[in-house]
């Protein structure tokens, strides 16, 4: 674990060069967090109590044999900066100033990896974010342990319960108390769009310990009920902890508005893909239909009808055939594949020309979505993507 | 909205087509004894018909529009020549509608003005594919047989450079191939085009076949031609007596020669053909060509040589080649130079009407939305304005 103290230090870890790695069945020892007790960190005796699979980022498991100390972690805190210093350095930044995006962009600059899972590629961060936070233990060197709750087996989730209750009735002893003054219940509007509560593998991360769905759903209940009190700004802020901001998810498609090129003709522009074939449309107004692709014609460049059946159909939908022009550049892709782009790029361009409601029409008939379909990867013991070898029988 | 408008079966058109026209038919033969005068009295004739039926007379007002060729005037002028999907036209519709358009016309103005005397003026056809080059040749052509020029069309001087099952060694010189099919095919169209004419022109040499038959000086050419179908053999030769003797003959004599090739390019590219040591042949080595490229030559007068490129036929060549320069080639263009070019585009708006409105008249297009202004729109977008394209979609609907 000590290694030497060079820029190769285990503070790089990434793969788990630590010990035994993650995903191993590594049980934790009960290390009682600081949150949930005052008492002090003593971490001496190291008892085992059982042992689960840890996993990163998955719900904390349960009591094991410690694989983290607090002086390893202290350790590990202690090289990163370092590290953090000498890879500054070697940069040629300055170490004071060096922040986590500037690691990130050195290590993926020193570590090239073509690797496809990110979360594989080399990587250097703040040990808090790569170990896991462990209980610390809960019992003190006599044996007898700190929290009063313990021996209910989920002390911090009934702890959590009964602080939320205790907040309950505070509000409704308030409510009361205006009732009692006769002074109207004031009920404040909360945003409820915008956010939601925790869900269950984030509130256990919360807790370090493993929670059952039928806890989860009495606690979600207890809040809802809190919250639908007139609260106060403590109130308010405990229940904040336990909720989170949803970004707002419909994003309207802007339209772009029509320029104008120095002939003072109408025209606009659009993109389009298709399979590998990408393809920019140029639609100018007052147009007699003439369509160019890549500088040619497109009688010449696409001697196939069906392909020309493609490029006509976003003007005969919109009943524009003869009206446009068109300029298009397109490169990659097959045959096929860029007059679909090609097709898709028009499509865009045309909105500009058109209402909201023939956008909507459009959108329905299918010409503004682009094809989703690409060449299926092909599998090892078979010929391509579907076919198998010929079968023989003996 | 609207789709396509293909992927809808036609219906048996042949049938229908055939029924309505026969009684159109009928009229048509009756109203043919009289060739100046077009009745038709049940079918008025639409905006993109005209009944001026003499080319002569086609000027820029008929620009754009149609004129019938009757049927027995097409058999004479006409025996090959015509491309093969008009020919497939003629007999669907019963009748051989030809378009007026301005190369044509263009033409028709160069030939009135030429000056007879000068050596021949060779003009050349080109333009992409499909966009009307044969078409006009035969436009010009039945020009020319109506104003009584002898008319000496090679209608695709392909044929004669690719495809040849028989090359015989040449009698007359041991250098050069002949090809019997060819020669003999040609000539009996020769002989169909032009009858009252081989009877007047008159040889002016003699000339040996083999070693018993000959044809003494004096004699109607119409005897050359007989000898070249009598004996296959000689058949080239007696093509290459009949070019030479024309050549020589127009300057003076009362007719004038037009001499109209289509695929013209065809005699200064590269062969398909292989001799019997499986080498290439050069065009220079066959008969045909060498004497065809010898009455392209402009050193004769008393008439004109038009002639047409074409990618369609041509060999070992681009595609996307339609320049003189391109189709020729060095040799080609240096031969044909000096020449007058004159481009043959796709259709005109207006000639686009008009041929659209003509199928329709004819019941050509049988879809139902074929009859709609979109219909036309996308008709127009998905042909590009070209004549074969649109004619190739029309076809199924």
């Amino acid at each position: 674990m000590d290694g030497p103290r060079a820029l190769a230090s285990p503070s790089l870890c990434g793969q788990g060069t630590v010990a035994a790695g993650m995903a191993v069945a590594v049980g934790r020892v009960l290390q009682l967090g600081s949150r949930w007790g005052a008492a002090a960190p003593g971490v001496q005796t190291l008892r085992l109590i059982c042992t689960t699979t840890a996993r990163q980022r998955k719900n904390v498991g349960a009591s094991g044999p410690e694989k983290y100390t607090e002086a390893f972690i202290k350790n590990q805190i202690e090289e990163f900066n370092l590290g953090k210093r000498h890879l500054a350095n070697m940069m040629g930044e300055d170490p004071e100033t060096f922040t986590q995006e500037d690691i990130d962009k050195a290590i993926a600059y020193l570590f090239p990896s073509g690797l496809f899972d990110k979360k594989a590629r080399p990587m250097m961060k703040h040990p808090t974010e790569i170990f896991p936070e462990q209980r610390k233990i809960q019992w003190g060197e006599d044996g007898r342990p700190f929290h009063f709750l313990f021996y209910t087996g989920k002390q911090s989730y009934y702890s959590l319960m009964h602080e939320t209750y205790e907040k309950l009735l505070n509000a409704q002893k308030y409510q009361d108390q205006l009732i009692a003054q006769d002074l109207p219940p004031q009920k404040k509007k909360r945003n409820l769009a915008g956010s939601r509560w925790l869900t269950k593998i984030e509130l256990e991360e919360m807790l370090l310990e493993k929670l059952s769905d039928n806890d989860y759903s009495r606690f979600i209940l207890l809040l809802e009920k809190l919250m639908t009190l007139p609260c106060g700004d403590t109130e308010e802020k405990y229940v904040q902890k336990f909720s989170k901001e949803v970004p707002v998810q419909l994003q309207k498609v802007v339209i772009e508005p029509l320029k104008y090129d120095e002939r003072g003709v109408a025209f606009s522009t659009g993109e389009g893909g298709r399979k590998t074939a990408r393809a920019t449309a140029v639609v100018y107004d007052n147009g007699t239909g003439k369509i160019t692709v890549n500088g040619i014609d497109i009688l010449h460049y696409f001697p196939v009808l069906q392909d020309r059946e493609q490029l006509l159909f976003p003007f005969q939908f919109l009943d524009r055939v003869g009206k446009h022009d068109m300029v298009c550049t397109v490169s990659g892709g097959g045959r096929s594949a860029q007059a679909g782009a090609i097709r898709l790029a028009s499509a865009k361009a045309l909105r500009s020309f058109v209402t909201e409601k023939e956008v909507e029409f459009m959108r329905q008939a299918g010409l503004l979505t682009p094809d989703p379909r690409v060449k299926e990867r092909k599998k090892p013991g078979q010929e391509g993507a579907r076919r198998k070898f010929t079968w023989k029988k003996r | 909205m609207l789709r396509s408008l293909k992927g809808l079966l036609c219906r048996p058109l042949k049938l229908d087509r055939g029924f309505a026209l026969h009684t159109a038919a009928k009229d048509r033969v009756s109203s043919l004894l009289t060739q100046d005068v077009q009745t038709a009295p049940e079918r008025p004739r639409a905006v993109f018909y005209t009944n001026e039926n003499d080319p002569a007379n086609h000027a820029e007002q008929h620009e754009g529009r149609l004129y019938s060729i009757p049927l027995d005037e097409l058999k004479t002028v006409f025996p090959h020549g015509l491309p093969y999907r008009f020919q497939q036209q003629i007999k669907t519709f019963n009748e051989a509608c030809v378009m007026v358009r301005k190369p044509a016309l263009e033409l028709f103005t160069y030939l009135r003005n030429t000056n007879f005397a000068h050596p021949a003026v060779r003009y050349v056809i080109y333009g992409e594919r499909g966009t009307g080059k044969t078409m006009t040749l035969c436009h010009l052509v039945h020009y020319c047989a109506r104003q009584g020029w002898l008319v000496l069309h090679v209608p695709d001087a392909h044929l004669w450079v690719k495809n040849c099952r028989e090359l015989l060694q040449s009698s007359y010189n041991k250098e050069r191939l002949d090809q019997p099919l060819q020669a003999s095919s040609w000539l009996k169209n020769f002989k169909t085009s032009n009858e009252r004419f081989l009877k007047e022109i008159k040889t002016q040499k003699q000339y040996m076949w083999g070693r018993r038959d000959r044809t003494e000086a004096g004699r109607p050419l119409a005897e050359v031609v007989e000898q070249g179908l009598a004996r296959v053999r000689n058949a080239s030769d007696a093509v290459g007596v009949v070019l030479k003797e024309l050549k020589q003959q127009s300057r003076l004599g009362p007719f004038r020669l037009l001499v109209a090739v289509d695929g013209v390019n065809a005699l200064w590219g590269r062969t398909t053909l292989k001799k019997e040591d499986k080498s290439p042949v050069a065009p220079e080595e066959l008969t045909l060509v060498h004497n065809l490229r010898k009455m392209l030559m402009n050193d004769w007068s008393g008439g004109a040589a038009v002639t047409t490129l074409s990618q369609t036929g041509a060999l070992f060549k681009p595609s996307s080649a339609y320049l003189p320069q391109e189709l020729l080639g060095k040799e080609g263009f240096d031969a044909l130079d000096p020449f007058v070019p004159i481009p043959v585009p796709n259709y005109s708006p207006r000639e686009f009407e008009s041929c659209y409105q003509y199928y329709l008249q004819r019941k050509w297009l049988q879809h139902e939305k074929a009859h709609t202004e979109a219909g036309k729109e996308e008709l127009r977008f998905l042909s590009g304005s070209n004549p074969r394209q649109l004619d190739r979609l029309a076809g199924p609907l």
